[in-house]
């Protein structure tokens, strides 16, 4: 495929609290593909997630990231989101007093750039909530206020359905899921995934990859990417495990 | 303190008050407390911010009542045409009211036959300290609000008080008593203008067995009203009592607000919401005071502050050795909006019985969390606007945990609305 390359990383480092954890990562996703990111604890995982989103606390030092062809560099997050850019929150946030249904309207409404009529947005957030098995009587609750783990990581998935990015980062979506729940989150993913999208998964395991299948699996390794492969290569760490790849990478 | 501190203002002398009692011709229960409260005068101390806890970040001296003169004693021409369940008082008068409701007696002290008013006095004591003597002593403008036993009053009573007389001392009082197993809302309004005003209000509820009351009070002061009020509930039997301060106006807002849970099985919610801005300051004292066993209390209290306003919240549960089986929760949660605004909070426990459900508690003050707004940012939102959610969300718990009607909680987030988007526009 020669298409556009939707997300662009080259060579990026980057600091959270004076520490580099990104120490020059280089990444190309195309409309249509999914990658995974596997790394140990530690590895920059969420650094990644969090940098790409234009979260404040990380601190871009080096290289560039480019999405639909746009440098990110100094872009808010909301703008990032406004393009089409959208991660998974490993640990979404608690929002009491603001309901589900709420948020989503605001949110949609900003992303799209117009108010959505009240009917019209209804029709498809029950869709979405259908499509993710989530109870009607979610929407009325106060965003992830109480929630468990599977009801935090279904509402980022009935995000995602209703903000249809171009682009989506899912951070750690498999955490905190039981098998049901997975297969759940993993059949909406696959089931919103089109041929002018695309993902990316950034995982410790390879559990989620039985479920939500990725053409290319990259190993993250302090800050790097030390390993670029197929899904051939998410079974070879399942068995052989981190150790031995990064004492494969290390001397290199 | 010592034996006879002079009283704080040059006006407001026990010879005043009798004055007072005289021109509004006083009915046996008021002139019986107006008389206590004129003798209480010169011998109660002011409450002192070294001494009194409650007190120790609004010194009364700030209410500066030198200068101050007693309530008036005009009486309004009735010219409002009012709903079903509503009062209005203008100046502590009697100044419109709607039809009357069945089982629902809602009238001025003034309209009320004596013996109705036998329980004035019972929740909010004219002894407290010299506020509270003040009070009675220049008590106009008192509503009595009683349900009869088994009442279900499904409107909730409007209770409305303006205030436009420059220089005054405001004496509001509402003595609320439910009748066994009656249902009860009301919605008391406070609004004055521009002009300097100090206000002493006293709200009594008093709440009979298996009763469900709700009670709202909207301080909507002027910019130069300063307000140090006592409401105090007393619960029966299997009573519920529910009540939300809700604070968007006001130079100094001081209120003392007690559940005192006598009767077994008996429960207190309260709820508070602050917005402050300019140099407002808002102070709040909550008691939680579990008297009886099988009590339950929860209290959440919220100020959103801008520009240079101030928060105080100084709470306290009290599980009493004879509360068995107490459940009681208290939080106090502060967000500041700007870095000149200040919040002080102070949530305090004091158990005397090892047998208790629950009893937590929890208080925050800080500036918007910057995690918070990623998070929401990240879903389109501007930062403007993440951080507008973030604070109509925060207050909106509260308001929606008050429990009050679709077209009651509309038009209080209305008024929240109207100060934070004023707020807005200031910073």
């Amino acid at each position: 495929m020669t298409e556009a390359p939707l997300l662009e990383i080259d060579a990026l480092r980057a600091n959270v609290a004076g520490n580099e954890i990104l120490t020059g990562l280089n990444l190309t996703i195309r409309p249509g593909e999914v990658h995974a990111i596997m790394g140990p604890n530690g590895s920059g995982k969420s650094t990644l997630a969090n940098t790409l989103m234009g979260n404040p606390r990380y601190e871009v030092t080096g290289g560039e990231v480019r999405f639909l062809g746009q440098p990110l560099d100094g872009m808010a997050p909301d703008e990032r989101a406004r393009r089409g850019l959208f991660l998974a929150f490993q640990y979404p946030v608690a929002v009491p007093g603001v309901t589900v249904v709420n948020f989503l309207r605001q949110a949609v409404n900003a992303v799209r750039g117009e108010d959505v009529p009240v009917r019209e947005f209804r029709q498809e957030l029950f869709q979405k909530m259908e499509l993710l098995k989530v109870d009607r009587d979610f929407a009325r609750r106060y965003l992830n206020d109480g929630f468990s783990g599977g009801e935090k990581k279904r509402a980022e998935m009935l995000q995602l359905a209703m903000l249809q990015p171009r682009m989506a980062v899912l951070d750690e979506t498999d955490s905190g899921l039981d098998i049901d729940a997975l297969r759940t989150v993993a059949d909406g993913v696959n089931a919103l995934m089109h041929e002018n999208m695309g993902l990316l998964l950034i995982t410790h395991y390879q559990r989620l990859l039985n479920y939500i299948k990725p053409q290319f699996v990259h190993v993250l390794i302090d800050g790097r990417i030390v390993r670029s492969g197929g899904p051939e290569l998410a079974e070879e760490l399942e068995e052989s495990g981190y150790d031995t790849i990064e004492a494969a990478a290390s001397p290199a | 303190m010592t034996s006879a501190p002079s009283t704080a203002a040059s006006f407001l002398t026990t010879e005043a008050s009798r004055a007072l009692g005289e021109a509004l011709g006083d009915g046996e229960a008021v002139a019986r407390l107006r008389a206590s409260g004129a003798s209480a005068l010169d011998t109660l101390p002011m409450p002192s911010p070294a001494l009194d806890r409650p007190w120790k970040y609004v010194d009364p001296a700030a209410l500066d009542l030198d200068g101050f003169s007693p309530p008036g004693t005009a009486s309004e021409a009735w010219d409002e045409a009012l709903p079903a369940g509503a009062l209005l008082l203008r100046d502590g008068a009697t100044a419109g009211r709607g039809p009357s409701i069945d089982g629902l007696a809602l009238a001025d002290f003034a309209e009320t036959p004596d013996g109705a008013l036998d329980r004035l006095g019972e929740a909010v004591a004219f002894d407290g300290d010299q506020l509270t003597a003040l009070h009675y002593a220049f008590l106009r403008g008192g509503v009595l609000i009683q349900t009869q036993a088994n009442a279900e009053i499904a409107e909730p009573v409007r209770l409305t008080r303006e205030y436009s007389e420059a220089g005054t001392l405001a004496t509001p009082h509402t003595l609320i008593v439910a009748g066994v197993n009656s249902r009860l809302t009301v919605i008391e309004e406070y609004r004055s203008g521009d002009e300097p005003l100090a206000v002493l209000p006293a709200v009594e509820l008093l709440i009979g067995p298996g009763a469900v009351v709700n009670y709202t009070s909207l301080h909507r002061w002027g910019a130069r009203t300063r307000v140090f009020g006592e409401q105090r509930a007393i619960t029966e039997r299997d009573a519920d009592v529910r009540s939300l301060s809700l604070v968007t106006g006001g130079r100094l807002v001081k209120s003392h607000i007690t559940s005192s849970l006598e009767g077994r099985g008996s429960s207190s919610e309260m709820y508070g919401i602050a917005v402050g801005a300019g140099q407002e300051h808002v102070d709040f004292y909550t008691l939680q005071d579990h008297i009886a066993e099988d009590t339950r209390s929860d209290l959440l209290f919220k100020s959103a502050l801008g520009e240079q306003s101030r928060a105080v919240y100084y709470g306290l549960t009290k599980v009493g050795l004879g509360a068995r089986r107490a459940d009681a929760n208290q939080e106090n949660r502060n967000l500041l909006l700007s870095r000149a605004a200040k919040a002080d909070s102070d949530p305090v426990l004091e158990i005397l019985t090892n047998d208790v459900t629950r009893v937590s508690h929890g208080a925050t003050a800080g500036p918007v969390d910057e995690e918070e707004l990623f998070y929401i940012q990240s879903r389109g939102l501007t930062r403007e606007g993440a951080v507008g959610l973030l604070v109509r969300g925060f207050l909106g718990e509260p308001l929606d945990r008050s429990a009050l009607r679709e077209g009651v909680r509309e038009e209080l987030s209305g008024l929240v609305e109207a100060k934070l988007t004023a707020l807005g526009s200031g910073t």
